[in-house]
């Protein structure tokens, strides 16, 4: 990893930030299901071109939309 | 307001020990026990030096909490040996910036605070994140521990 990420890069961190608060939020005993999860979500697309801006900006869009959604707090579990 | 009445009610029949006043004072306080704390005023002072003499956290604290917070992380656990309180997140332990952000909401979570983005994008070593405790005001890098007045 280089030592300045782009602003970009930064908004995904962000993004990943954000999901490891909210799964302080869930039951102490599925957190880490959730925290697999968002791991895994991002991993997929570990070997995005960090310059297909496009295609990072839907992918930040429909992370963020998730997020939303299973931050919700009749979310109580997830597949770890 | 209880505890004043009661430290006024103290101090007045610390300095007037007459007859006619001191049935009167230990009618205001019924409980027995509490009759010491009060007619010792010493204790009250004490009670004020003890709170204000825990001072912060002390920078080998710091590194030893965190060291024991990289060591249990299961990515590090390999590079275990290469740990050390200058160690780089990613050119010595190998994390990569998924992991960074993990050891960095650890180390939230360890020391109770919240890191905002701006700070926690610029930790990448063990010694940056010590100094960002340290900087924080229950950390005390600068000044020894200072008596609040």
């Amino acid at each position: 990893m280089p030592n300045k990420l782009s602003g970009l890069q930064k908004d995904v961190l962000s993004l990943y930030r954000s999901c490891l608060r909210a799964t302080r939020t869930k039951p102490a005993g599925t957190r880490p299901n959730f925290a697999a999860f968002a791991r895994r979500e991002f991993e997929k697309h570990v070997k995005m071109d960090k310059k297909d801006f496009g295609t990072i900006e839907f992918m930040l869009r429909k992370g963020r939309r998730q997020l939303e959604i299973y931050e919700q707090p009749g979310v109580t579990n997830i597949a770890g | 307001m209880y505890r004043t009445a009661l430290l006024r009610a103290a101090r007045s029949a610390a300095q007037a020990s007459s007859r006619v006043q001191r049935p009167a004072f230990q009618r205001a306080i019924q409980t027995p026990f509490i009759q010491p704390r009060i007619s010792t005023p010493a204790f009250a002072i004490s009670a004020v030096r003890c709170y204000a003499s825990s001072s912060g956290l002390a920078q080998e604290e710091v590194t030893g909490r965190i060291l024991d917070l990289l060591k249990n992380f299961d990515k590090v656990s390999d590079e275990a040996s290469r740990l050390s309180p200058q160690s780089h997140f990613t050119n010595d332990l190998g994390l990569d910036s998924l992991d960074t952000v993990e050891v960095v909401m650890a180390i939230e979570e360890e020391f109770s605070i919240e890191i905002p983005d701006k700070e926690a994008d610029a930790i990448h070593s063990v010694t940056q994140a010590v100094d960002y405790i340290m900087s924080q005001p229950d950390g005390n890098a600068t000044k020894p521990s200072s008596p609040v007045q």
